[in-house]
């Protein structure tokens, strides 16, 4: 069992910082994913985590013991890099006892904990064979195996399932989801795929070129974003921005866009404090919460840009003034290209950022705006 | 523009068919997917297509010609792939030039000027073009090389996952790009992927395939709605679809001949209801919530067997609850245990 803390961690290559003054603290049992691209230093914090790099500057904690300093193998945390690295010549067996025979354990219990290991990922029957005569979800299950058997107090996973097809991503996102909650250790797991990084962990680190930006529930990441680079990289479709102009009326701050309007309640007020009256914003709204062919006061006219049906679901790709405005649209709405149809915005989960992006407002269910087309 | 006509077309690699005996017809300005696994045999029709690799057998014809043994650079095709060929040490305005001016004869500079910025704007770098190719995003460099063979104007366009090394947002928006590029221009499109959804997105006709041998051709709402086998079914959908016994999933089969089927059904086909619900046949415990943020994807046990449903994250059930299921019944597939086809 463990806690691991980072305190002002910065790491530097050359002239690159990969990882800026970096602090979290990640709880006892947690399943916490580090999302970001490519290049934001989601793999350099789990190697300093367990030891690989050293940072320049801050330290790493275990348990509030300081480990900074700490030889990697002796810091009782096993990391599972994107390769799998399964020795080939060993048998399945082989290669689960290998990190056990390395500690020297006695014979008897390098082959109980393998058996009982390779019982949680049910690949006991697999035991005899080689790697090369595995699946890619078996081998992988293997490599799970090799964490696991150690029996470590935290686990840091680096993006495992990137390497398998999309079904089997599917059913290992959820095998390894449960598997975390059976075992109730610390699990680190980086990604760059958001639906990973929303659906399994706890809470999630969204990472930008080195800098923490939000550290959340997945629930919260997705809908109290604190920046637009945070609502971008969660959601898919992405978030739509829709630029609109700060104004007043009857002393009350509203946002002004050519084909509507959006009002700020009283308890929205704080608005007032970040936008003033005249500057430009961003009004971001999720394609799940904009609805096509829609009537009443709130709807605003748009032109189909294309649409993409999905089978289960139809993105419908709208042009809306000067702006291209994604919509998820059940399959039943149909739509044809360049048409002119009626669209509308569900108020309660609008997002209100400044042009440079960081959020002034989110709604997040609450009634804090009214959305009202243009006459 | 071109119609492309597959005929009998096998590739082998010494034991390894990989491609098996293709028949596929690709009409004129159509935008055809190429959908499948790694390993399918998608990558080595298209490479026939373009020229990479001759036929073992079979035939390729462009409008009736057979091309199977002209020369790659005189079939008039065009390429776009994962990793984007373009020159990173010239200016886009060169880069997308320089299909025109090895041409021959040359155009004028007036008109090679027009349609480096006619393409331009089409795949929206205008505001690039006097950037240094090698300095752009790895996002710009993508449209750097669709505009560099949109140029020259292919009768047929090639497109291998060629977004696959994209984020998923600038993914999402090219998606909806190309769509519109591809309506305009008119030119046949062939697009290798792997992803389902940018094949069910784009394409007007998809063609599945698996180990070299193709599954169904047919529009994005047939593959969806009616796939011919289980491995279409399974392949297609975000969420997999369900497959069940008959007795589990508490309905009748079509008495047609097969004596043991499965039942196929979409987790957004599925619906959570109270536990105590009148309507709901069937019970099942929940055992995972997948939050994707828009939607939830929830795991069931329904006598022992796992079942997706798609949830409304709004009324998200607890693990362990006991729910009710309701299905719906127009909407369920029903395949043959043995051959794996569909059962009608």
């Amino acid at each position: 069992m463990a806690t691991l803390r980072l305190d002002n961690v910065t790491k530097r290559f050359g002239n690159v910082t990969a990882l800026k003054d970096v602090s979290l603290e990640i709880r006892d049992g947690e399943f916490f994913a580090v999302l970001g691209p490519p290049g934001a230093g989601k793999t350099t914090l789990l190697r300093t985590i367990v030891g690989l790099e050293r940072p320049e500057s801050g330290d790493v904690y275990a348990d509030d013991e300081r480990i900074t300093d700490v030889y990697p193998g002796d810091r009782d945390i096993a990391i599972m890099f994107q390769n799998l690295a399964l020795y080939p010549d060993k048998t399945v067996f082989g290669n689960l006892a290998f990190p056990l025979k390395q500690r020297k354990l006695p014979k008897d219990e390098i082959k109980e904990r393998v058996q009982k290991t390779a019982a949680v990922l049910h690949v006991e029957h697999l035991l005899e064979r080689k790697p090369g005569k595995l699946s890619g979800g078996e081998r992988q299950r293997v490599a799970l195996g090799r964490a696991l058997v150690r029996d470590p107090r935290a686990f840091l996973f680096d993006e495992p399932l990137s390497a398998l097809d999309a079904l089997l991503r599917l059913e290992m996102r959820a095998e390894l989801k449960r598997l975390q909650r059976d075992l109730g250790r610390t699990l680190v797991y980086v990604t760059h795929d958001q639906v990973e990084a929303m659906s399994m962990p706890d809470r999630v680190a969204v990472l930008r070129e080195g800098v923490v930006q939000q550290v959340d529930t997945p629930e919260n990441v997705y809908h109290r974003p604190v920046n637009r680079f945070v609502a971008t990289v969660v959601g898919s479709p992405p978030m739509n921005f829709i630029p609109c102009t700060v104004g007043t009326r009857n002393g009350a701050l509203h946002l002004k866009h050519d084909l509507f309007e959006v009002a700020v309640t009283a308890h929205g007020l704080a608005l007032g404090e970040s936008l003033a009256e005249g500057s430009e914003c961003l009004l971001g709204v999720r394609p799940e919460d904009v609805r096509v062919a829609a009537a009443g006061d709130d709807a605003f006219g748009a032109t189909v840009y294309t649409s993409e049906p999905l089978g289960g679901e139809t993105v419908v790709d709208l042009q809306v003034g000067r702006t291209l405005v994604k919509a998820l649209a059940p399959p039943s709405v149909r739509v044809t290209q360049d048409a002119q149809v009626e669209i509308a915005v569900d108020a309660a989960r609008l997002h209100v950022f400044t042009s440079e992006g960081e959020t002034v407002l989110s709604a997040a269910g609450e009634p804090i705006f009214s959305v009202r087309a243009t006459a | 523009m071109a119609e492309i006509r597959l005929e009998n077309l096998t590739k082998r690699f010494g034991p390894l068919v990989a491609v098996d005996d293709l028949d596929l017809t690709m009409p004129d300005g159509s935008f055809v997917a190429l959908l499948g696994p790694s390993g399918c045999g998608k990558t080595t029709t298209m490479n026939m297509i373009s020229g990479l690799e001759r036929p073992t057998s079979g035939e390729i014809y462009f409008d009736d010609q057979p091309i199977s043994r002209v020369d790659p650079g005189r079939r008039n095709v065009g390429f776009v792939f994962q990793n984007y060929a373009i020159f990173t040490h010239m200016r886009v305005y060169d880069n997308l030039a320089f299909g025109l001016r090895v041409r021959k004869p040359k155009p004028s500079s007036e008109e090679l000027d027009r349609e480096v910025r006619r393409v331009a704007e089409i795949v929206g770098l205008t505001g690039a073009l006097d950037r240094n190719a090698g300095r752009l995003s790895v996002n710009d460099m993508q449209k750097v090389a669709l505009g560099r063979s949109m140029i020259v104007n292919p009768a047929i366009f090639l497109l291998d996952e060629p977004f696959s090394n994209l984020d998923a947002a600038f993914r999402a928006y090219m998606r909806a790009e190309l769509k519109r590029i591809q309506d305009e221009v008119g030119q046949t499109m062939v697009y290798v992927t792997h992803d389902q959804v940018e094949a069910m997105s784009m394409a007007d006709h998809i063609a599945v395939m698996n180990l070299g041998v193709l599954q169904q051709y047919g529009t994005p709402a047939e593959i969806y709605d009616s796939p011919s086998n289980r491995f279409v079914a399974g392949f297609v959908g975000s969420t997999q679809m369900n497959f069940l016994p008959p007795s589990v999933a508490d309905v009748r089969p079509p008495a047609n001949g097969a004596t043991h089927v499965s039942v196929g059904v979409r987790p957004e086909n599925l619906r959570i209801v109270a536990a105590d619900s009148a309507d709901a046949k069937l019970r099942a415990k929940v055992t995972l919530v997948e939050p994707l943020g828009a939607k939830d994807v929830v795991h069931l046990s329904l006598e022992g067997h796992e079942v997706r449903v798609i949830g409304t994250p709004g009324q998200r059930p607890r693990i362990g609850e006991n729910v009710g299921v309701l299905a719906d019944m127009d909407r369920v597939h029903f395949f043959d245990d043995e051959t794996g086809e569909a059962v009608r």
